[in-house]
C-alpha cells in the first residue's frame, strides 16, 4: 500500500476545525432556537466564528500541499 | 454519451488518471509561449477560467445594467431580482458589518465582489462549464489584493498612519504586554485576514472541485470495470448528485462569507478608537 | 488533460500539454500571474459598470420609492388633517345651528309667552275697561234712578202728606227740604230706598219698624 503520510496529516488536522465548525453551529442553533429574533444578529457572528474555524482547515490544506 | 464514452475507454487501462490530481485545473486554450519571470518559466496562455470569468463579467454587466437601465419605484420582475440581491449585500452585509454611517460608498465594491464570486462559484455546476474560477488561486488573490489595499487605505486615512498602528492596540492594556500584543495584531492585520480570506475562497473551490471529479470519475471508473463494480457505479453518481447539491450552498455560502469578511474588515478599519 | 473531458465538460480540450507545461505540475496555491492581472481587470470592468449604472439607477429608485412613501404618508395625513378640520366645522356648525334653534325656540317660547301676556293684560284691560264702563253706567243708571225715585218719592210722600194734611205740602217741604232730610235719614238707616217705593214685598214689617 503506497500513498501520501500528508494526506493522513490533513484529515487529522481538518478534526479539530470540523469539531469547531459543529460547535459554533450548535450555539448558533440553540441561541436562535432560545430566541428567534436575535437570528439576524446571531448569523453574522456565527458565519464569521465558522470562517474563523475554517480557516485552520486552510492552513491545513495549504501546509498538504507545501509539504514543509 | 458514447463520444464521451470513447473517450474514457482508453482510460480504463490507463491508472494514472485516478485519483485526480490538481494538474486538472490548469485548462490554456490558446498558449503564445514561454516568457522567463524571475528566472523560472512560465508559459503564456488564455486559460479557460479567463475565459469564463469574461463570459461571466459580460453576463453580470448585461444583466445588471438591462434591469436597472429603467429603475422605478415599482420594480419590473428583472429589476427585483436585481434589488433582492443588492438589498442583501447593502442591508445585509454592508450596512450591518460597517454601520449605518458610512457605508454607502462600499457598496458598489461589495456588491461587485458579491455577484462576480457568487455567479463564478455557480459556474462550478453549471453545465456546459463546470469549472469553479475560483478554484485558479490567482482569482482569488486577486480580490483579496482588492479588499486588503481597501481597508488599510481606509485604514490609514481615517486613523493616519501612526494612529493606524495605535489603533491596533486594544487600549488599557499594561506595558510590558504592548509589544507582544501589536505583534500578533500586526501579524493579523497584514498577515492571516488577507491568506485566509484568499485561500478559504480557493480551498472551497478547489476542494470542492476535486470531490465531484472523484465522484463523477469514480463511479465512471466503477461502470468500466464491468461486473458487480459497475452497479457500485450508481451510488457514487448520486453521491455525485448530492454533492453537486451541496457544493451549490457551499458556492453560496463561501461568496457570502467572503464578502461578509471584507466588509467586516472594512468596518473594523472604519471604527472609532477603542 | 483527457481528465477534464472526463469532468463531461463541453469545451474541447487543448492538446495533452500537462507533461511539458510547467504550470500544469505547480504548486495549486501559486497564482498564475496572468490569471491574477486579468482577475484585477475583469474585477475592475465590473465594479466600473456596477458603480457607475447600477448602484446610482438602484440608489435613485430606493431614494424614490422612499421620498414616494413618505410623500404618500404625509398626502394621507394631510387628508386625515382635512377630513378633522372638516369634521370640526360640521360639528362646529351643527353645534351653532343647535344653539340657534334652540335659541329661535326660546325667543318663541318666549314672544309666545309675551304675546300671551300682552294678550291676557289687553284682555284684562278691556274686561276691566268694560267693566268699568259696565259700572259706571250701571252706577250713572243708579244715580239716574236715585234721582228720579228720589224726587217720585219727594212727589209722592208730599202728595200723601198733602192728602193726609189736606192742603199742599209740596213747595214747602220742598223748601224746607224735610223730604230729603227723611230721604238721608233711610238711607243712613237700615230702610232702604226700595222697600219705599214698593211696599208689598216682605221687607213691610222692617219699614213699619223703621216708621
Amino acid at each position: 500500500m503506497t500513498g501520501d503520510i500528508t494526506l493522513l496529516g490533513y484529515g487529522l488536522a481538518a478534526i479539530g476545525p470540523a469539531i469547531g465548525v459543529g460547535l459554533i453551529f450548535a450555539a448558533y442553533i440553540n441561541g436562535v432556537a432560545r430566541q428567534p429574533e436575535a437570528q439576524k444578529i446571531l448569523q453574522p457572528i456565527a458565519i464569521l466564528g465558522f470562517a474563523l474555524a475554517e480557516a485552520l482547515a486552510i492552513f491545513a490544506l495549504v501546509l498538504f500541499f507545501i509539504r514543509l | 454519451m458514447s463520444p464521451t464514452a470513447a473517450m474514457l475507454l482508453p482510460m480504463a487501462e490507463d491508472e494514472s488518471h485516478f485519483p485526480p490530481d490538481p494538474s486538472l485545473f490548469w485548462q490554456p486554450l490558446v498558449k503564445f509561449g514561454t516568457v522567463d519571470l524571475f528566472g523560472s518559466e512560465m508559459t503564456l496562455a488564455i486559460t479557460r477560467p479567463m475565459v469564463i470569468l469574461a463570459l461571466t463579467v459580460g453576463l453580470l454587466s448585461w444583466w445588471l445594467v438591462a434591469t436597472t437601465r429603467k429603475a422605478a419605484i415599482v420594480p419590473s420582475k428583472g429589476q427585483a431580482g436585481t434589488e433582492a440581491v443588492y438589498n442583501f449585500v447593502r442591508n445585509g452585509i454592508a450596512r450591518d458589518m460597517i454601520g449605518s454611517r458610512d457605508f454607502l460608498p462600499f457598496v458598489p465594491f461589495l456588491f461587485t465582489m458579491f455577484v462576480l464570486i457568487l455567479f463564478n462559484n455557480w459556474m462550478g455546476i453549471i453545465p456546459p462549464v463546470q469549472m469553479p474560477t475560483m478554484g485558479r488561486i490567482g482569482f482569488p488573490i486577486a480580490l483579496t489584493l482588492l479588499v486588503y489595499v481597501v481597508y488599510h487605505w481606509i485604514g490609514v486615512k481615517k486613523h493616519g498612519a501612526i494612529g493606524y498602528f495605535k489603533f491596533m492596540l486594544p487600549s488599557g492594556l499594561p506595558g510590558w504586554i504592548k509589544p507582544a500584543i501589536l505583534a500578533l495584531e500586526m501579524l493579523t492585520f497584514f498577515v492571516t485576514r488577507p491568506l485566509t480570506l484568499a485561500l478559504r475562497l480557493f480551498g472551497n473551490m478547489f476542494a470542492g472541485h476535486l470531490l465531484l471529479v472523484v465522484f463523477i470519475i469514480g463511479g465512471w471508473e466503477l461502470f468500466l470495470q464491468g461486473g458487480l463494480l459497475s452497479v457500485v457505479s450508481l451510488p457514487a453518481w448520486i453521491m455525485a448528485f448530492a454533492m453537486t447539491v451541496f457544493e451549490a450552498l457551499v458556492q453560496f455560502l463561501q461568496a457570502y462569507v467572503f464578502v461578509l469578511l471584507a466588509a467586516s474588515y472594512i468596518g473594523g478599519a472604519l471604527v472609532d478608537e477603542h | 488533460m483527457q481528465l477534464t473531458a472526463s469532468t463531461l465538460t463541453a469545451v474541447p480540450v487543448v492538446t495533452a500539454a500537462g507533461s511539458d507545461d510547467p504550470e500544469a505540475t505547480a504548486l495549486p496555491i501559486l497564482p498564475y500571474l496572468p490569471e491574477l492581472i486579468f482577475g484585477l481587470v475583469a474585477f475592475g470592468i465590473l465594479y466600473w459598470v456596477v458603480a457607475k449604472y447600477v448602484v446610482p439607477n438602484l440608489e435613485k429608485a430606493y431614494a424614490e420609492r422612499t421620498a414616494a412613501i413618505e410623500g404618500g404618508m404625509q398626502q394621507a395625513e394631510k387628508a386625515q388633517e382635512e377630513a378633522e378640520a372638516a369634521l370640526r366645522e360640521y360639528k362646529a356648525q351643527l353645534a351653532e345651528a343647535r344653539d340657534e334653534a334652540a335659541r329661535i325656540r326660546e325667543e318663541a317660547k318666549e314672544q309666545g309667552a309675551s304675546i300671551i301676556a300682552e294678550m291676557r293684560e289687553q284682555a284684562q284691560a278691556e274686561a276691566n275697561r268694560i267693566t268699568e264702563s259696565a259700572t259706571k253706567q250701571i252706577e250713572a243708571e243708579r244715580q239716574q234712578a236715585v234721582v228720579s225715585l228720589r224726587s217720585d218719592v219727594g212727589k209722592l210722600s208730599t202728595d200723601l202728606a198733602s192728602k193726609i194734611v189736606g192742603e199742599s205740602l209740596e213747595d214747602q217741604t220742598r223748601q224746607s227740604g224735610i223730604v230729603d232730610r227723611f230721604l238721608a235719614e233711610l238711607e243712613a238707616g237700615n230702610v232702604r230706598p226700595e222697600v219705599v217705593g214698593s211696599p208689598s214685598d216682605g221687607s213691610a214689617g222692617a219699614e213699619g219698624q223703621g216708621n
